[in-house]
């Protein structure tokens, strides 16, 4: 059994308050929960103020570039199948400069549960607009209002294939621990994305905003069905942000769809040398 | 015959020989066949035991567009193409109107008369494609079979070669599928034979078969791949390397590697980085414009110091250039290519065969020195086929050890030597040791008791960020002195061809345009001038100490280079302080050939 501070790196450098900090003991309160520990865990950061959790986290892990992580979890779950891969990223980071990865990672229903940091806003530089942010919000990159409407995250992840979309509060660290462990369990695509404010550079989207306009999915609710969850997904543009599991669905993941690795995984097969009946092809 | 020559000395390869090449040429339409039949071509020379070297020209379009196809066959080994088509197949009369000024009086051009009326003095053989397709009641696309057993008839191949070959081909397809195709084959070759009975030749008479191959610079990678147990490749399709992602991907059921066809060219690299990170070996292949897009992650590989083989078929550019010609224009860029510094490897093979021996010892390297390695090729080596003996291919594989340099492995993935077991006393393992050699031990990720990061950010030897001066120090200095390992363990002279003190002219050259500069010295040696060849493979980093010394005072030095800015010249001057100062550079999208090279001179 691992205990928390099995998982506990280097001491955080996250502004107190942020919501960093009750992702980041959620997020470790979840594998512990599962019984993981930092030999059995594969963690891919993306860059800014989600990613430094890379310092703060033990884990086999890949400090990624700038909206590379979900590829490089990809190549992970690829190489090594039976292992857990997890993405820790960002809203600019995933949504923005790494949007194409996020939509085909999606398609492909690669098995990685990719945790989104979702507060409107690029802290680590100071404060710019993310793809995340209303229409109208000022920035410093925005100083008139964005003109664009935001992305919608989960109905991108919805309409491409993902097979677990959840969303979460970083308010509420208990209700997170449960999803991140749903979405790690769960086998294919699991996006969780994660509400949370930035104390430092965003005056919208603070605590008492969400508080006011988060609310739990219903114990009956239905998260199997595909029509009910593109109504929820859509609530965003009224400002409403349902919180649990959104959709979840079980099909083929990209992995259990390769034949050469059904019986090993791929770096535990022995040297392919027949090579002469590759030569053949040749003669 | 065209080019019979009777060579008594031949002093280049040592060798008493007689000579006898010959070229076969096919042209027609886009979407005829023309690629298929070029390559049934070489098998029926190679099967009959010549040597041959080939090459495409095709636009960048599916239908409508001209292709063609030579076939240069010799019973000696052929590196080139040679000026004069002795055997032209004209699929329709764009072909003979294109290609009619390589053409001499004794020339061959195969031809339906009721197509097109032949103007000139040639050899000409009627055959009646259209008459024949009507006849045997086939599909426009069949009129390459009629040729192609019309001009085996010619030239005295067996058509049985062929009629084997169409077996092959159609052998999913049912015994019904194949006579019919046979009958094609079977009346283009009775026509001419019967026809045209003065002009029948004995140039194809099979000889021993020395059980070649016939291969391309991008079939020669992927099976190189293969052999170096590569497990992972990725890529997203560019010509001219997109064969690659095919073949790998048709061999995936057999070979057990996993073949990703990603969204985007950023995705490709990042993917193979994430399963190198795990421990597979893995590869990424594209041309310029996609490899431009992986320029940031291969600056992610080094620092990470994560390995990664790198397949690079150039293609004339800027952007997207002419996507299906030839140029050496990215050397440069691929020496240079990630921000910030960091250790590189970058091989450029001269053939087929070193296509082979630098791919497998590509995987070595980058598991080595933990960084990425680039093979440049482009599309005249990556396209065009070439004789490879089995046996020489047989023996390297038996020969080929994996290295996988310092990962420390203890799970049972142990091809050859893996790595020895290490006494390691904390849990966060130092993955950036510093080391004498600048190469710290990898653990293979996912080993239990432990764990550590592969930091984009300038890190500790931990692996967690660092902005410390010391530290940042450390770590340069580490990644730096891989370079210097390398030069020391790995780095290869260029090899030279011909005698450099008795030349009159050294020829410098790098990668793919070895062959072209290896027949100017035959033909230069005809003409009683001695000349050298300096071909690089090992292109970067360069060992100034090495190849000084090479470089003799007062002999006349000829870069030659397929690009316009004479861009390994550069290289060699950054690097070593040499600058040779006459260059012949082409760069039109075509190879340069021998006469072109020995004219300039």
């Amino acid at each position: 059994m691992s205990l928390i501070q099995d998982f506990t790196g280097y001491p955080p450098t996250w502004c107190p308050g942020c919501g960093n900090h009750g992702i980041g003991i959620a997020l470790k309160s979840a594998l512990v929960g599962l019984g993981l520990n930092p030999s059995t865990v594969f963690a891919v950061f993306g860059i800014g103020c989600s990613g430094n959790m890379n310092d703060f986290l033990n884990a086999y892990a890949i400090h990624a570039l700038h909206g590379r992580a979900i590829p490089n979890a990809i190549g992970i779950k690829i190489a090594n199948h039976q292992t857990k891969v997890i993405a820790i990223v960002g809203d600019g980071d995933c949504y923005g400069e790494g949007g194409n990865h996020f939509l085909h990672a999606c398609r492909g229903n690669h098995d990685i549960t990719v945790v989104v940091h979702d507060n409107s806003v690029y802290g680590l530089t100071t404060g710019q607009v993310a793809p995340t942010a209303r229409k109208g919000y000022k920035s410093k990159s925005t100083p008139a209002g964005i003109i664009e409407v935001p992305i919608n995250p989960l109905a991108l992840a919805l309409t491409q294939g993902a097979t677990f979309v959840a969303q979460v509060f970083a308010g509420n660290v208990s209700q997170m621990i449960e999803i991140i462990k749903l979405a790690i369990q769960h086998r294919g695509f699991s996006l969780v994305n994660v509400l949370q404010p930035c104390v430092s550079f965003n005056k919208i989207n603070n605590y008492q905003y969400y508080q006011k306009r988060v609310y739990f999915l219903a114990n009956e609710y239905q998260k199997n069905n595909f029509e009910l969850a593109m109504k929820k997904v859509v609530e965003v543009n009224k400002e409403k942000f349902p919180l649990g599991v959104i959709y979840q669905v079980e099909k083929p993941t990209f992995t259990d769809q390769l034949p050469q690795i059904k019986k090993e995984v791929l770096i535990e097969k022995d040297r392919f040398t027949d090579f002469s009946s590759l030569v053949k092809e040749f003669t | 015959m065209a080019d019979k020559k009777f060579v008594f000395l031949n002093f280049f390869y040592g060798l008493y020989r007689l000579n006898m090449n010959f070229t076969w040429k096919i042209g027609g339409e886009a979407g005829f066949g023309i690629m298929t039949t070029g390559l049934v071509f070489s098998k029926i020379a190679s099967r009959s035991g010549f040597h041959i070297f080939d090459y495409v020209e095709y636009p960048s379009l599916i239908r409508g567009g001209h292709n063609a196809y030579e076939v240069h066959v010799a019973d000696f080994e052929v590196t080139h193409l040679k000026p004069i088509v002795d055997i032209l197949i004209c699929l329709n009369k764009e072909t003979f109107e294109k290609h009619s000024s390589n053409l001499n009086k004794d020339s061959f051009v195969i031809y339906d008369k009721k197509e097109f009326k032949l103007e000139g003095d040639y050899k000409k053989i009627d055959v009646p494609f259209k008459k024949i397709l009507a006849e045997l009641k086939g599909q426009g696309v069949m009129k390459n079979t009629i040729a192609l057993g019309a001009s085996l008839a010619i030239i005295g191949g067996e058509i049985n070669e062929l009629l084997k070959i169409i077996t092959e081909q159609f052998e999913k397809k049912g015994e019904e599928i194949i006579s019919f195709n046979k009958k094609f084959a079977e009346a283009g070759f009775n026509y001419a034979k019967s026809n045209y009975k003065k002009f029948l030749t004995n140039w194809l008479t099979k000889k021993n078969p020395k059980g070649s191959l016939v291969m391309t610079g991008n079939d020669a990678f992927s099976l190189g791949s293969i052999i170096a147990d590569c497990r992972l490749y990725c890529a997203y399709p560019m010509t001219p390397s997109s064969s690659v992602l095919s073949t790998l991907a048709a061999w995936q059921d057999k070979t057990g590697m996993v073949v990703r066809h990603a969204e985007d060219e950023i995705s490709v690299i990042n993917t193979a980085l994430g399963s190198s990170f795990a421990g597979a070996r893995s590869a990424v292949g594209t041309s310029g414009g996609g490899f431009a897009l992986m320029v940031e992650s291969i600056s992610l590989a080094g620092i990470t110091e994560t390995p990664i083989v790198i397949f690079i078929a150039q293609r004339p550019g800027p952007a997207t250039g002419m996507p299906t010609w030839t140029e050496q224009g990215d050397l440069l860029f691929a020496v240079h290519a990630g921000h910030g510094e960091f250790p590189k490897i970058v091989l450029a093979p001269g053939d087929v065969k070193e296509m082979i021996e630098l791919t497998t010892k590509a995987f070595n390297l980058a598991d080595i020195y933990q960084t990425p390695v680039i093979i440049l090729s482009d599309m005249l080596l990556s396209e065009s086929h070439r004789s490879l003996e089995k046996k020489w291919l047989d023996d390297f594989v038996k020969r080929y050890e994996i290295d996988r340099g310092k990962l420390i492995n203890n799970s049972k993935f142990n091809p050859a030597k893996g790595g020895t077991k290490l006494q390691i006393k904390s849990q966060n393992f130092l993955r950036y040791k510093i080391t004498n050699d600048g190469i710290s031990h990898r653990l293979m990720a996912g080993t239990p008791g432990y764990f550590y990061q592969a930091n984009s950010y300038e890190h500790l030897e931990d692996g967690h960020t660092t902005e410390e001066s010391k530290e940042r120090l450390k770590q340069v200095n580490k990644r730096n002195k891989k370079t210097i390992t390398y030069l020391t363990k790995h780095f290869q002279l260029p090899k030279t061809y011909g005698d450099i003190n008795q030349a009159e002219i050294i020829f410098v050259a790098w990668g793919s345009i070895k062959g072209s500069i290896l027949e100017t010295q035959k033909r230069l040696l005809e003409k009683g001038k001695k000349s050298a060849l300096i071909h690089f493979n090992h292109t970067y980093p360069l060992d100034k100490d090495k190849i000084i010394p090479l470089f003799k005072n007062g002999k006349r030095h000829i870069l030659v280079e397929n690009n316009s800015q004479g861009q390994f010249g550069k290289l060699l001057q950054q690097e070593t302080g040499i600058e040779i100062k006459e260059k012949i550079l082409n760069y039109d999208g075509r190879p340069i050939w021998p006469e072109e090279i020995v004219r300039k001179i």
